[in-house]
C-alpha cells in the first residue's frame, strides 16, 4: 500500500481545481447531496401528501407516476434529464442541474410512499377529534397528523439521503466533477497504485454518510430507545 | 419478424436487446451469488462470536455506505492486483461454451470479459449485504413467543431456530428479497462505467450512432420497466397463492 498518490492529489480530490477553477471533489459531492437531499424532502413531502389525501384516478395516476421513477435506474434517469431538461426548457442547462433534477424526482418518489405511510400511521382518532373541534381536512393534517407523523419518517428519510449521497457519484457519467469523477482523472494519470485511490475516495464517501448518520442519531435522540437496544 | 421498433432500425435494436441479455446475466448470476452470501453474512451477524460480527458488521458497514460506481472501480482497477493469478488469467482470456447435443450446436457464445467479472463481483458484494440486513429483519419480525413455544416443546435451539423460525422467517423477507432483486437489475447499470456492454451502455451507443435519442432511451427504459414488473408479477402471484394456501391475512 503506497497513498502518496492520495497525499499528492488530496487538495484535487477534496476540492477539486479551486480556487483556481469551479470547485469539484469532495466538496462538490457534498455540494450536489445537500441540493438534491433539500429537493427530494421537498418533493417527498408534497407528493406523499398528496398520495394521502387523493383518492380514485387522480391516486392510480400518482402511483403510476411514482412507480415509473421507482423502475427504472438513476443512470437512466440521469440520461433522460440530460437529454430532455434543455428540449423542454429551450436552453442549455448544467450538467448539475441536469443529475440534481434526477436525483430529486427519484428520491422524492422513493420518500412519497414513506411519507403516506407514515401519515397513515397515525391513528384514526387523531383525525376524528380534529375534525370535530371543527377544523377542516387539511388544518387537521398540518397542525395534528404531520407533526406526529415527521418523528415515525425520519429514519426514511435518512436512509434515503444516504442513498441520494452514495448516487451523486452517478454525475461521473455526464462529466460532473466531482469526487468520483476526479478520482477516475487521478487514476488515469497517475496509472499505478488505483487500489489506494478508491480506497480513499471509498472512505471519504464512509464519513459523508456516517456524519449524516451521527447527526441524524443524535437529533432523533432518544425518540425510540427500544428500537436501537433489540438484537437479533 | 422485423425488429425495427419505434423508427429505430432493427439493427439498433438489437444492439439494445443484446445489451439487455447482457443486464439479465448479469443481474441474474449476481442475485444467486448475492443470496447465498447474504445467507452466510446474516448468520456471521446475529452469531454471538465476537470473531463472526465484528467482521460482519464492518463488511456491512463498509459496503452499504460507499457507492457501487467506487466499488466497481474498485474491483476493475485494482482487480488484477487482488484477484488470484490463475483466476486472472482465466478472466482475460477468451472462453467459447458450446452447447450441444449429439454434434449439433444450439448455443455458442464466448464467455464474458473482464469487465464482466469485475461488474459481477462488484455487484456482488454490494448487493449481498443489502441481502444479508433483509434476512436479519426477517428474523428479528418473527415473534419471540414462537420460539419459546418450540423450545417449551422441548426442542432444542437449533431445532427451534430451523423448524420454527427460519420458515417463518423467510416468508418475513420474500418481498424485500424481491425488492433487493429489482435493485441489482438498475443498480447492473452502473457497469456501464467500466465499459460493460449492458443495457444502459447500448442505449448510449446507439443514441451516438444515430442521434435517435428518445428511441433509443425510450426502448431501454421500457426494457428496465419490463425486467423490474416480472419481478414484481412474480411476487404477487407468490403472494397470492399464499393466501389461498393459508387464508387472507396469513404471514405477508
Amino acid at each position: 500500500m503506497n497513498f502518496d498518490v492520495v497525499l499528492n492529489n488530496l487538495p484535487y480530490l477534496l476540492w477539486g481545481a479551486w480556487p483556481q477553477g469551479p470547485i469539484g471533489g469532495a466538496a462538490l459531492t457534498v455540494w450536489l447531496s445537500l441540493l438534491s437531499g433539500v429537493a427530494s424532502a421537498v418533493i417527498g413531502l408534497v407528493l406523499g401528501i398528496w398520495l394521502y389525501m387523493s383518492r380514485g384516478a387522480v391516486h392510480s395516476v400518482l402511483i403510476l407516476f411514482l412507480g415509473f421513477f421507482r423502475a427504472i435506474p438513476v443512470l437512466m434517469l440521469i440520461f433522460w434529464t440530460y437529454f430532455l431538461l434543455p428540449v423542454v426548457l429551450g436552453f442549455s442547462v448544467p450538467e448539475l442541474t441536469t443529475v440534481v433534477c434526477a436525483l430529486a424526482l427519484i428520491g422524492g418518489a422513493y420518500l412519497a410512499h414513506s411519507v403516506a405511510a407514515g401519515l397513515r400511521s397515525v391513528g384514526g382518532g387523531q383525525w376524528e377529534a380534529g375534525i370535530s373541534l371543527g377544523l377542516g381536512r387539511w388544518r387537521v393534517l398540518w397542525l395534528i397528523v404531520l407533526p406526529q407523523s415527521l418523528r415515525r419518517m425520519a429514519p426514511s428519510f435518512v436512509n434515503q439521503w444516504i442513498s441520494l449521497i452514495k448516487d451523486t457519484s452517478l454525475a461521473y457519467v455526464i462529466g460532473v466533477p466531482e469526487l468520483s469523477f476526479v478520482a477516475t482523472q487521478v487514476n488515469n494519470r497517475a496509472m499505478v497504485y488505483p487500489a489506494e485511490i478508491f480506497l480513499f475516495v471509498a472512505f471519504v464517501y464512509f464519513v459523508i454518510c456516517g456524519v449524516l448518520d451521527l447527526v441524524a442519531t443524535a437529533i432523533a435522540g432518544e425518540a425510540e430507545p427500544e428500537a436501537r437496544t433489540r438484537s437479533v | 419478424m422485423s425488429l425495427a421498433a419505434f423508427g429505430l432500425a432493427p439493427i439498433y435494436v438489437e444492439w439494445l436487446l443484446w445489451g439487455f441479455a447482457v443486464t439479465l446475466l448479469l443481474s441474474a448470476s449476481a442475485c444467486v451469488a448475492a443470496t447465498l452470501g447474504g445467507v452466510l453474512l446474516c448468520a456471521a451477524r446475529i452469531s454471538p462470536l465476537a470473531v463472526l460480527h465484528v467482521p460482519a458488521r464492518i463488511y456491512l458497514g463498509v459496503f452499504r455506505n460507499t457507492p457501487l460506481l467506487v466499488q466497481i472501480f474498485f474491483w476493475y482497477f485494482a482487480g488484477s492486483a487482488i484477484f488470484p493469478t490463475p483466476l486472472l488469467d482465466w478472466f482475460n482470456n477468451p472462453h467459447t461454451v458450446v452447447l450441444g447435443f449429439g454434434g449439433q450446436t444450439w448455443l455458442s457464445f464466448r464467455l464474458p470479459s473482464f469487465e464482466f467479472w469485475a461488474g459481477f463481483t462488484a455487484l456482488t458484494f454490494y448487493t449481498t449485504a443489502f441481502i444479508a440486513e433483509e434476512f436479519r429483519a426477517g428474523l428479528r419480525a418473527v415473534p419471540a413467543g414462537q420460539r419459546e413455544g418450540g423450545l417449551s416443546l422441548g426442542l432444542s435451539p437449533a431445532l427451534v431456530f430451523f423448524l420454527v423460525v427460519v420458515p417463518q422467517a423467510a416468508r418475513h423477507a420474500f418481498a424485500p428479497l424481491l425488492g433487493q432483486y429489482m435493485n441489482a437489475v438498475k443498480n447492473s447499470s452502473l457497469t456501464m462505467a467500466i465499459g460493460v456492454a449492458e443495457l444502459s451502455y447500448a442505449s448510449r451507443q446507439v443514441e451516438t450512432e444515430t442521434f435517435q435519442t428518445f428511441e433509443a432511451f425510450g426502448i431501454a427504459t421500457v426494457l428496465y420497466i419490463l425486467a423490474v414488473a416480472v419481478i414484481e408479477g412474480t411476487g404477487e402471484l407468490v403472494q397470492r397463492r399464499r393466501e389461498k394456501k393459508y387464508g387472507r391475512g396469513a404471514l405477508s
